[in-house]
Order: structure tokens, then C-alpha cells, then sequence
């Protein structure tokens, strides 16, 4: 799927506000010039009848151009509130597009490529790239308003004449040429402008990375440093501005000329004539702006969308092996485990525990000769066989910003809310839950902000405990409780176990008292190969 | 709540106004705005004096370059305010980010908001106050004044006219009042609500391994694109009533165009159905019915200008809430290496709920250097972070010659500091040794320079000791990063040197290599050894085991 594609899809789905915007757009557009062409005309026509006697004066036809007047002011104000409200739902709705699609994009891609944008400056680039696009849709209607404008021009100007018709014409088109000259001079200022807060963000990260080092030599130099890159940072702009300001002499010296080029070449016609031509002629270079600045935004829109293109176009494909059982034997570091059996991983922090872990998730790019499921080595199982057969709760014990129910409801869709209250029971967190006024329906806060570390980490077990995969994959469950919790937890686990006959895999690096059944498997112990390397990757 | 959200929002307030500052760049952009409008005046007049000279049949250029002079001098008004406003903008932005840039750090570690997002502080969210500072202020300013320029204009030649404008400006000011300003609903809810939707998107990439494993990407994308329909339908339920203040905003200006041109109309045709105050010719007629237009601009060009203003109140929070969270540390100033003493003493970062160090007590005599082994993760680091007060104390008391370190003091400026990544500032080999004693002569620094094994990356650049190093680094290698960091400490008189992993990353040639200078960087001062490597550890008096927090 490229973006063009989510685009068109949605531009199809949204084609009724998408078409009514651009018919208001024109509507605004020919509104504006013909109200103050018309007045114009008006105006100068009244005068000449007002000048000419009373007689003349009461047979002039004022009543259809007054009329018409504020016909058109009511106009141009409802078609631009319409304009403005459909070009925003059609652009809204088509943008509400872009986020599910990139979001199943990256789910899609390989590993290392989906974690790499899912944090730090490649997740804020993403989120950025995505507002531009939609800024861009939700402008797409100013071209047609530039439509309007030209036709309504047009119209009021071919009275005036040919000559003066094309004369306008001709220094719109100029106009339009010259914003595009001098946008296209300013890319390489604005790649230039790039650089320099690339730069600035190197230089801003490297002090950060030495704060210690600063703090111990020259705290007060510090600002110097960020001195140089925001000054060369500056001078960038300054050119940037420099060439977009001059848009701005442009597109006035183009407002004038072609009023005046109106006016000149329309003399021969009635003095009511010229008038008109002349404000239509300026209404219609000051009604081009929108479509002006879509000009000058275009590229940015465009390197954008370029780069969201490439987080939409990948994708991995893998073919599923035969001979996996649903009560698959896992063997690690070469000790085999039968189904239902318990088994804590221990070790030093950095001994690969949870990067063991991790590869059995296919979260981690696998390394041959670690683990084994029914005899098969991991490496060669694709992520959509592997993650099926654990229930995972995670280190970092990570929350979905949502309801306590949409952070269970991960783990298996549809558990009914008896399994939910055991799941919470066993985690030792039931109580904590029914005191919450809302219950499982509780709002939890970004990244679970309303609970503490602890029950941050009882509510991911509790996630696990959801899910009916086979082995139960636990990573420092009992990090970050107290002992008495912790006694509590365990002994619910135990009798966990016993129901649902679930194998366990625990990481810990203290030992877990009074979980029965327990083998060991002490990394440190273990030449683990490559361990290092993963563990940093 | 509400009283912490009042003091934050007098907070950013301030911080906004210390942005603009009083420079008098921003009158001339603001004058040059007015200015715009003064050519606007005239372009109307030399606009109607040419229609009224060609219906008298008279000679019409003089008028039309009036207008074509005034028309250009609109956009050398414009043009120049758009410079002017940058380049204040500029220097504004300067000053703010030395300002984040020191309050930067002065922050306390604290886990993830470290690095990346303090970054972000100084690079992106000053960089936010831009059109603040180059665009809104001076068009704020203008706003006030131009529409009043104008009003005056068209009162010399029609009184009616005047009070038509100021007619409509009275039900527009109470339709702003009554609907919140227009363009502060209109852009405060588009940002919000995309806001809202970056949020979940954002919160659902972050947790995308537990998405991953639970296979619930397929569901979540569902739950995302129902939530992206949601909020968009519902901003636009918000956004059709906000549009409505926008729409005033548009209704009146148009309405005054057109009660202009009919009053002028029936004015010049002599029909009104009351006897006016005034008789209007063609010319005065023409010229209030193409200021009408110039009456609101400035309204609108505020409008317009308005998500400047909500992007710069977000930033400047951010920033506000930076300084707020810095603690500079008192300096505590050591004469003679000293003794160093941990009493049970845990230590946690800002924001955490786990101790880094958990009751850790060990001496080091005055001029012994120890090396602090353990896994990472065991809290090596977070100690000597404790010492130059990065890093706050909660238990325990920590001592230097027998006197407690409170929270709040630190020996940063007593300490010669090795890092894993040294920093490198822009200027030359020489300036970036020279950190570490400003006052040291050039053959110190060349000593030290050649002690630390950089005669080598000297001898081979142009220029030597004063080839310039880029910001980027310049092609120095990690060891030869380290070999900076290290001639620093030699240079450095500071009697307490502390050495963070100095060969973290290094093959074990590097490391060896480096052995010797950091055993002789610790000759004669006391020293702390964070370290995994077992042969670094034998430069050390002695070695302390940290255990796995638990």
C-alpha cells in the first residue's frame, strides 16, 4: 500500500465533502472578485447617473446591482464557512486514514526496522511527516477557490475587454511562475536550513551525553558551544526568509501591476468599466494566496509523504513450518522442557536473559542455537508460529493508555469479564482494581500514569495471565514488590499453574521462594554465544 | 490544581515577553506593518483618483502611479517586516537556547526523559517560538493600530462611512467575545486533536512488542482507526462551531464592503431615503469602497498568524518546566585529594521507583584509586554521578573528609572527569584539551596531549595540536575520543579524578594501550574506577564489588 493509495481510498470514501468543498471553493473564489468588481462598477456608474441629473439618475437600474452586492456578501461568507468546514471533514477523515495504515505498515515490517521507529527522534519524525500530509489535505480546496477566483476574474474582465483579460492573465501566470522559481531557489536553502539543525541537534545531544564531563570542567562555557551550530543555524534561516520574504514583494508588485495594467488597457470602455476591471484585476491576484502558499508548502508536503512511503511500502514475508504442536516442548540452551514444566532463568543482568526471551517473541532477531520449539530451531519459525505459544509479561512492564479492560483484552480478545477479575485475582491486583471507581473500565493514563511501578508490573502479569498460550514467559514478575505482595503472588501462581497446567518461563535475578516445581538454568553459568552483541543490539 | 496552572501560565507569560524582549527590531517590524496599511491608503486613493479622472475625462497616470508607487510599497513594507521579524526572531531565539541549554545541564538524571527529550527542549521547542517572535507579536501590535489608521482615513472623506466600519466592528467584537476568540477555538482545537491522535498513535508504536507478542496489532489498528474517525468526527462537530467565530469574522467584513458600496452608491445617485450628511463624489465614493477591505485585514492576518501563538505556549511550557526542574549545585571546592566515604547510602534518579544504588557503603583513603566493579545496571555509574550531583542521595550519608555531601552541593568543579564518550566541542585540539584548565600554557597542554598517546592523530593532521576538530568529530576514532578525554584529566589539577568506564567499547589493544595513562592520570589524587575490565582493575589500589541491585 503507498500513500497515494491510502490517499485515493480515502479522497473515494470522502468524495461528497471532497466535491462540495470545491464547489464552495469556487463559489468563494468568483464571490470575492465579483463583489468588489461589481461595487466598483456600481459605485462609479451611480455616480456618473448621480452627476447626469435626477431623471437620469432614477432610471439608472441600482435595485439589481445593490442586490446583487449583498447577494454576493452573503454568498462569499456561507460558501467560505462551507468550504472550510467540508474541506476539513473530508481532510480530517481522509488523514484518519494515514495513522492505522502506517501503524500496520510497521507492525508488518521486520523486527528491527518496526522497534526502530517506535521510539526517539524516528517516532517524532513519523509523527510530524503525518501532520504535514494532513495539513496538505485539509488544504486541498485552495486550489479550487484559486479556480473560482481566475473564472469570476475572467468573467468581469472580458467585460472590460479582451486586451485587459489577458493582460491579467498574463501576470497571474507570472505570478504563479515566479513562486515557483523562487520556492524551487530556496530548496537548497532549506536543505541548507536542514543541515544546520541537524548539526544543532548533534551539538545539543553530545553536551547532553557529557553532562557529567561539563558539569566537572566548564559549566559556564556550555553555552558557548551551542553558540556556533545556532548561529550558522540562524544565518540559514535568515537566507530562508530572506528568499520567501521576497514572495511577498512579488506577489504585491503582481497585485498592482495587474490593476493597473486593467485599468490602462480598459480606458476606451466606460469610466464604470475600468473600475471594475481594475479592483477585479486586484481581487483576483490577492485571491490566488492560498493556492500561492500550497505552491510554496508543496515540496515540504511532498518530502514528507516521500518519507512515509517508505515506513508504508515494507513488509516481510514468511512461510509458517509444519510440525509445531499446540503443547509444543520448548528446549533452551539445550535443556529440553517438556509441556507444563517450570523453569527460572537466572543470571547476572546482562547475562541475556531477557534477550533470550525476546527471541523467543521473535522481538529480537534470533541467533541459531538457542532455543528450540518441538525440536525445530527458532530462527527458522516465523514470528506468527512463535508468539502463539507464550503469554508474555514484559520487564519494562509497558501499558496501552486506555481502560484496565483494553490493557486485558490485548492478551485475548473476547475473555469474558470472569477471566479478567481471576487474571487480576492471581496478579494480586483485584483489590487495587475494585476500588478504582470505574472498575475494569477505569481510564489507566498514558503509559499507565495512575499506577504505581508495582502495579504497573501486577497489571502486565495480570495481561499474561489472560492469554491461554501454553508457557506463561514472566520477566522480573516480582521486581518492585514488597515481600509480602510478592509472598502473595507467588503462592497465587503456584495454584495458577496447577489449574490452567501452563509451563513457565520466569527471568529473575533474585530467586522466586516458594514457586514449586522449579528447574534452573543460571546464564551466568552458561557460554551463551554472541551474548554480548545481542544483548546489546 | 487551578492555582499551580495560574502560576505555570504567569510563568510562561513572563518567559514569552523575555522572549520578544525590548528590542527595537520589534517596533520596526511593527511600524513597517503599519506602514503596509499607510500604502494601503494611498493605493486606494491613487486607485480612485484615477477613476474619478478618467469619468471627468482628465488626465489619470499621476493617480495610477500614486497607486502602482503605493501598491509596491506595500510589498517593500511587507517584505522588510518579514525580515526584520526573522532576524529578531533569530537573536531570540539564541538567547532562549543558551538559556535551555544551561538549565539543560543542570538537570538531574532521570531516566528516559534524559537525552532525547531535553534535546528536543533545545533544538525544537525554541525553535517553536519563531513565528511568535517573527510573526505574531508584531502583527498583535499592528492589529490594534492599523484598523484605527484606516478608520480615519475614510472619515476624512465620509463620516457615514466611518461610522459603517465601526458599525460592524461592534457586533464583530461581541460575536469574538461571545464565541471565544475565533481563531485561538478554531486552532487550540486542530491542535488538540491532533495532538490526541499523535498521543495514541505514538502510545501504540511504543508498545509495539507487547502488540507484537499478544499478536493484537490487527485489533489495534482497528482500535486506531476507529479512534481516528472518532476524533475526527468529533473535531469537526467542535470545528463547525468554532468555523461560526471565524465566519463572523468574514461576515462582517464582507457586509461592510457591501453597506459601503450601496450607502456610496445611493449616496452618489442622490436616492437615499434619508437626507446624508454629507454628498460624496465619485472620487471619495471609489476610495472608501476599496479601503473597506484594507478595514479587516489586519483582524485577519492575526488570525491567520494565531497557531504561531499555540505552538510557542506549548514549547514555552516545556522550556518553563526545563528551567524549573534544574538544580545547579553549589560547588564544594577540595584543596588536597580527598577522602571519600559512603555511609548506607541508596540513591534513586528523579522520576524512577527503583533505588540505582541500594545502601552502599566503602571508604577510599585520600589519594588511593579504587576500581567499582559489577554488572551494569549495579549502580557504578549512578555513584559517581552522586558526587558532582547529578544523581540525589535519599539515605545514607555520603562524606568528603568527614563532612556530609548534602543533596544540592557537589565536587563537580573539583573533579577531573573521564567519560565513555568524551565531549568534543567545535574549535581546535587544542581548545577541546584546554577544557579542562583554561589557564594551562600551551607546552601543558602539549604534554598532556602527548602523555594521553595523541602525538600520533597530532602528526598526522595539518596544523597539530591546532587542527580544528568539526562538530561532527572530525574522524577521530573512539579511542582517540578517549585519548582527549583522558589528556583532560591530565591536565586537569583536580585532586579527585572519576573515570566512567574510560574503555568500555574498546578491543583489548586499545585498552592496553590506555592502561598506563589512566594509571598515571591517578597518580597523586584520589580516584574512582567505574569499570567492567577486569585488567583496568589492576591500576586500582584496591577493588569494590557492587552487588546486583536486589
Amino acid at each position: 500500500m503507498r500513500l497515494a493509495d491510502v490517499i485515493a481510498l480515502g479522497s473515494y470514501q470522502q468524495r461528497r465533502p471532497t466535491i462540495r468543498a470545491a464547489a464552495l471553493g469556487l463559489i468563494v473564489g468568483s464571490a470575492s472578485v465579483l463583489l468588489l468588481g461589481l461595487s466598483g462598477w456600481f459605485i462609479t456608474a451611480s455616480a456618473l447617473a448621480g452627476a447626469a441629473g435626477a431623471a437620469v439618475a432614477t432610471s439608472f437600474n441600482y435595485m439589481l446591482p445593490s442586490a446583487a452586492i449583498r447577494l454576493l456578501a452573503i454568498a462569499r461568507t456561507g460558501a467560505r464557512y462551507g468550504e472550510a468546514v467540508f474541506s476539513h471533514d473530508a481532510g480530517l477523515h481522509i488523514g484518519a486514514k494515514l495513522r492505522p495504515a502506517l501503524f500496520a505498515a510497521v507492525a508488518a515490517a521486520p523486527i528491527r526496522q518496526a522497534l526502530s521507529l517506535s521510539r526517539g527522534r524516528a517516532l517524532s519524525m513519523v509523527l510530524d511527516d503525518v501532520a504535514t500530509v494532513e495539513t496538505a489535505l485539509v488544504r486541498r480546496s485552495a486550489r479550487w477557490s484559486a479556480a473560482g477566483v481566475l473564472l469570476g476574474g475572467a468573467a468581469l474582465l472580458s467585460l472590460a475587454g479582451w486586451a485587459a483579460m489577458l493582460g491579467v492573465g498574463a501576470v497571474a501566470l507570472l505570478l504563479l511562475v515566479a513562486t515557483e522559481q523562487i520556492t524551487r531557489a530556496a530548496r537548497s536553502l532549506e536543505e541548507a536550513r536542514d543541515d544546520a539543525l541537524a548539526d544543532l541537534r548533534i551539538a545539543a545531544d553530545a553536551i547532553l551525553a557529557a553532562a557529567a564531563e561539563v558539569r566537572c570542567y566548564r559549566p559556564d562555557e556550555v553555552t558557548r558551544w551551542i553558540e556556533e551550530p545556532d548561529r550558522t543555524l540562524a544565518a540559514a534561516q535568515r537566507r530562508l526568509h530572506g528568499a520567501g520574504s521576497r514572495l511577498q514583494l512579488v506577489q504585491a508588485a503582481a497585485l498592482t501591476v495587474s490593476a493597473g495594467l486593467a485599468f490602462g488597457l480598459s480606458t476606451h470602455e466606460a469610466p464604470a468599466l475600468a473600475a471594475l476591471a481594475a479592483l477585479a484585476a486586484a481581487m483576483t491576484l490577492d485571491g490566488l494566496s492560498p493556492l500561492l502558499r500550497e505552491l510554496t508548502e508543496r515540496n515540504r508536503a511532498r518530502s514528507a509523504g516521500a518519507r512515509l512511503d517508505t515506513h508504508l511500502q515494507v513488509g516481510s514475508e514468511t512461510r509458517p513450518i509444519d510440525g509445531i504442536a499446540i503443547m509444543a516442548t520448548l528446549e533452551l540452551l539445550g535443556r529440553r522442557l517438556a509441556a507444563g514444566e517450570r523453569v527460572w532463568l537466572s543470571g547476572r543482568s546482562g547475562s541475556g536473559k531477557t534477550s533470550l526471551v525476546e527471541q523467543l517473541l521473535a522481538l529480537r532477531p534470533p541467533i541459531a542455537g538457542q532455543a528450540r520449539i518441538d525440536g525445530i530451531d527458532i530462527a527458522f519459525l516465523p514470528p506468527e508460529q512463535l508468539r502463539p505459544l507464550f503469554a508474555w509479561q514484559p520487564q519494562d512492564a509497558s501499558a496501552l493508555s486506555g481502560t484496565v479492560r483494553d490493557n486485558l483484552l490485548v492478551a485475548r480478545p473476547g475473555a469474558c469479564d470472569r477471566a479478567l477479575w481471576q487474571a487480576l485475582r492471581d496478579a494480586a491486583l483485584d483489590h487495587v482494581i475494585r476500588a478504582l471507581p470505574e472498575g475494569l473500565d477505569s481510564w489507566i493514563g498514558e503509559d499507565g500514569a495512575r499506577f504505581s511501578g508495582g502495579e504497573r508490573r501486577r497489571l502486565s502479569l495480570a495481561r499474561a495471565f489472560v492469554s491461554d498460550a501454553p508457557w506463561l514467559l514472566l520477566d522480573e514478575p516480582l521486581e518492585g514488590l514488597d515481600p509480602p505482595t510478592a509472598r502473595l503472588m507467588i503462592d497465587r501462581l503456584n495454584r495458577r499453574l496447577a489449574r490452567t497446567r501452563q509451563g513457565l518461563v520466569v527471568v529473575s535475578h533474585r530467586p522466586l521462594p516458594g514457586l514449586t516445581r522449579l528447574s534452573r538454568i543460571d546464564l551466568s553459568a552458561v557460554d551463551v554465544p554472541n551474548m554480548h552483541q545481542t544483548a546489546r543490539a | 490544581m487551578s492555582s499551580t496552572a495560574l502560576v505555570d501560565r504567569r510563568a510562561r507569560q513572563q518567559m514569552l515577553r523575555q522572549t520578544v524582549g525590548s528590542d527595537r527590531r520589534r517596533l520596526v517590524a511593527t511600524a513597517l506593518l503599519i506602514g503596509d496599511t499607510v500604502a494601503g491608503v494611498g493605493f486606494a486613493a491613487g486607485l480612485a483618483g484615477a477613476v474619478a479622472a478618467i469619468a471627468a475625462d482628465e488626465a489619470w497616470l499621476a493617480w495610477a502611479a500614486l497607486a502602482l508607487t503605493a501598491g509596491i510599497a506595500r510589498g517593500l513594507f511587507a517584505m522588510h517586516a518579514q525580515r526584520v521579524g526573522a532576524s529578531l526572531a533569530a537573536d531570540a531565539k539564541t538567547r532562549l537556547r543558551r538559556r535551555a541549554t544551561a538549565a539543560a545541564v543542570s538537570q538531574p538524571l532521570a531516566g528516559a526523559r534524559w537525552g532525547g527529550e531535553i534535546a528536543t527542549s533545545i533544538v525544537d521547542e525554541v525553535e517553536a517560538l519563531d513565528g511568535y517572535v517573527a510573526r505574531f507579536s508584531p502583527i498583535r501590535t499592528a492589529a490594534s493600530l492599523s484598523p484605527m489608521i484606516v478608520l480615519c482615513a475614510v472619515a476624512l472623506v465620509s463620516l457615514v462611512a466611518a461610522l459603517i466600519l465601526v458599525g460592524t466592528l461592534v457586533p464583530l467584537v461581541a460575536a469574538l467575545i461571545l464565541a471565544g476568540t475565533a481563531a485561538a477555538d478554531r486552532s487550540r482545537q486542530q491542535f488538540a486533536a491532533t495532538a490526541r491522535l499523535s498521543g495514541l498513535f505514538a502510545d501504540r508504536l511504543r508498545a509495539l512488542p507487547l502488540l507484537l507478542a499478544f499478536q493484537a496489532t490487527g485489533r489495534e489498528e482497528e482500535v486506531l482507526s476507529r479512534a481516528a474517525n472518532d476524533v475526527a468526527s468529533r473535531t469537526m462537530r467542535v470545528l463547525k462551531v468554532a468555523f461560526l467565530s471565524t465566519g463572523a469574522l468574514e461576515f462582517f467584513a464582507a457586509l461592510s464592503v457591501a453597506l459601503v458600496a450601496v450607502y456610496a452608491g445611493f449616496n452618489v445617485l442622490r436616492l437615499l431615503p434619508f437626507t446624508p450628511p454629507e454628498q460624496l463624489d465619485l472620487f471619495s465614493a471609489f476610495f472608501v469602497l476599496a479601503l473597506a477591505p484594507e478595514f479587516y485585514l489586519p483582524l485577519r492576518r492575526l488570525a491567520a498568524a494565531y497557531h504561531d501563538k499555540q505552538a510557542a505556549e506549548t514549547a514555552a511550557d516545556r522550556i518553563v518546566a526545563l528551567e524549573r526542574d534544574a538544580r545547579p549545585s553549589a560547588p564544594r571546592p577540595l584543596a588536597e585529594p580527598p577522602r571519600v566515604s559512603f555511609d548506607e547510602v541508596t540513591l534513586r534518579y528523579e522520576g524512577s521507583d527503583v533505588d540505582a544504588v541500594a545502601a552502599v557503603s566503602f571508604s577510599v583513603a585520600p589519594g588511593e584509586a579504587i576500581a567499582l566493579m559489577g554488572a551494569s545496571g549495579s549502580g557504578k555509574s549512578s555513584i559517581l554521578g552522586a558526587l558532582v550531583g547529578l544523581v540525589p542521595s535519599r539515605e545514607g550519608s555520603l562524606a568528603i573528609d568527614g563532612h556530609a555531601l548534602d543533596n544540592g552541593t557537589s565536587l563537580a568543579g573539583a573533579v577531573a572527569w573521564v567519560a565513555q564518550a568524551p565531549l568534543i566541542v567545535p574549535g581546535t585540539l587544542a581548545d577541546n584539551i584546554r577544557l579542562a584548565r583554561p589557564d594551562a600554557s600551551r607546552a601543558e597542554i602539549a604534554d598532556a596531549a602527548s602523555a594521553a598517546g595523541l602525538s600520533a592523530v597530532i602528526a598526522s593532521r595539518p596544523g597539530g595540536l591546532d587542527a580544528v576538530i568539526d562538530a561532527r568529530g572530525g574522524g577521530l576514532s573512539g579511542g582517540e575520543r578517549r585519548r582527549i578525554g583522558l589528556a583532560r584529566a591530565l591536565l586537569s589539577r583536580a585532586p579527585l579524578l572519576l573515570l566512567d568506564e574510560p574503555t568500555a567499547h574498546l578491543d583489548h589493544l586499545a585498552e592496553a594501550e590506555l592502561i598506563p595513562v589512566i594509571a598515571r592520570a591517578c597518580r597523586g589524587r584520589t580516584a574512582l574506577i567505574a569499570t567492567h575490565s577486569a585488567a583496568l582493575a589492576c591500576v586500582a589500589d584496591r577493588v569494590i564489588r557492587l552487588e546486583d541491585r536486589a
